[in-house]
């Protein structure tokens, strides 16, 4: 049975159906909650409130998005409402991560040259940067870039899941990338530097 | 293009694949003369597979049944024995 299916069956009150739609997602949607909160515990939540709201709102759902998409938007709303009493520090605007950010022409800096990241830094220290840094961005610049990339959802879907038009979305995934990619950066050149 | 910082959006896009082919000409031209755009198209590149490399954690199991319970729960509320 494909996933339209699964969900028709589930509106009518088909608990098997959901059941197996639960399957699906749990793992996905528990992964979200653990980048975007950095916290075992509130993934947990925020997994449990994403599917207990999905229960309530199942008849809601028309079919405009896919139903992953649907419920991605809300989990994502569920970390927001978690997160609401939390301030994390702004990203700053995209030029700032870029080379000539501060001055022009030729007193651009270099950057630095990463060569093989992983000489550098074991696999689990990796994660662990990648998963910090993005614990502690915004939500609204993490969440579009962990559904773009670690759940591989088109630019398009990212943009539903966040109401958001494409512009915007691609925006804020090119703003989380470059912020991560400069704290990369900043922690190869640490370790290259304690090497010499 | 000297101004190479005003075509961020579009290197990034070129890196996912999702440029024009006339417009990943351009870019991939600009490449060879800008070591800077190079260095920042590897990086962003790399930025992105990091992330995939890394492992998806397990749902687990005494999570995954007290979910299970708790959405029954609400499935009965709402539509009866399930
Ligand atoms: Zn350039």
């Amino acid at each position: 049975m494909n996933e339209k299916e699964l969900v028709k069956k589930a509106q009518s009150g088909d608990f098997e159906a959901f059941s197996l739609l639960i399957e699906k997602y749990k793992n996905k949607i528990y992964n979200l909650g653990l980048k975007l909160s950095g916290d075992r515990h509130d993934a947990e939540d925020i997994l449990q409130d994403t599917f207990l709201k999905a229960v309530d709102n199942i008849d809601k759902f028309r079919g405009e998005s896919t139903f992953g998409t649907w419920l991605y938007a809300i989990a994502v709303n569920a970390v927001r409402a978690l997160h609401q009493s939390r301030k994390k520090a702004e990203l700053r605007p995209i030029e700032e991560y870029l080379p000539s950010g501060h001055g022009s022409g030729d007193d651009t800096k270099e950057l630095f040259e990463w060569g093989d990241p992983h000489e550098l830094l074991e696999q689990k220290e990796l994660k662990k940067v990648i998963d910090d840094a993005l614990a502690e961005m915004p939500d609204k610049y993490s969440a579009p870039f962990i559904l773009r990339y670690f759940e591989d959802l088109s630019v398009k879907e990212v943009a539903d899941s966040m109401h958001l038009s494409v512009a915007a979305a691609k925006s804020r995934i090119l703003r989380a990338r470059l912020a991560l990619r400069e704290r990369l950066s900043e922690v190869f050149k640490e370790k290259a530097n304690e090497r010499v | 293009m000297r101004e190479c910082n005003k075509h961020i959006q579009e290197i990034a896009d070129y890196i996912d694949g999702e440029l024009d082919a006339k417009l990943c000409d351009d870019i991939e031209d600009h490449l060879k003369g800008c070591k800077n755009c190079r260095l920042m198209v590897d990086t962003l590149k790399q930025t992105v597979i990091l992330c995939k490399d890394g492992e998806k954690e397990e749902l687990p199991e005494s999570i995954s049944s007290k979910l299970n319970e708790a959405i029954k729960k609400r499935w009965e509320k709402k539509f009866g024995k399930a």
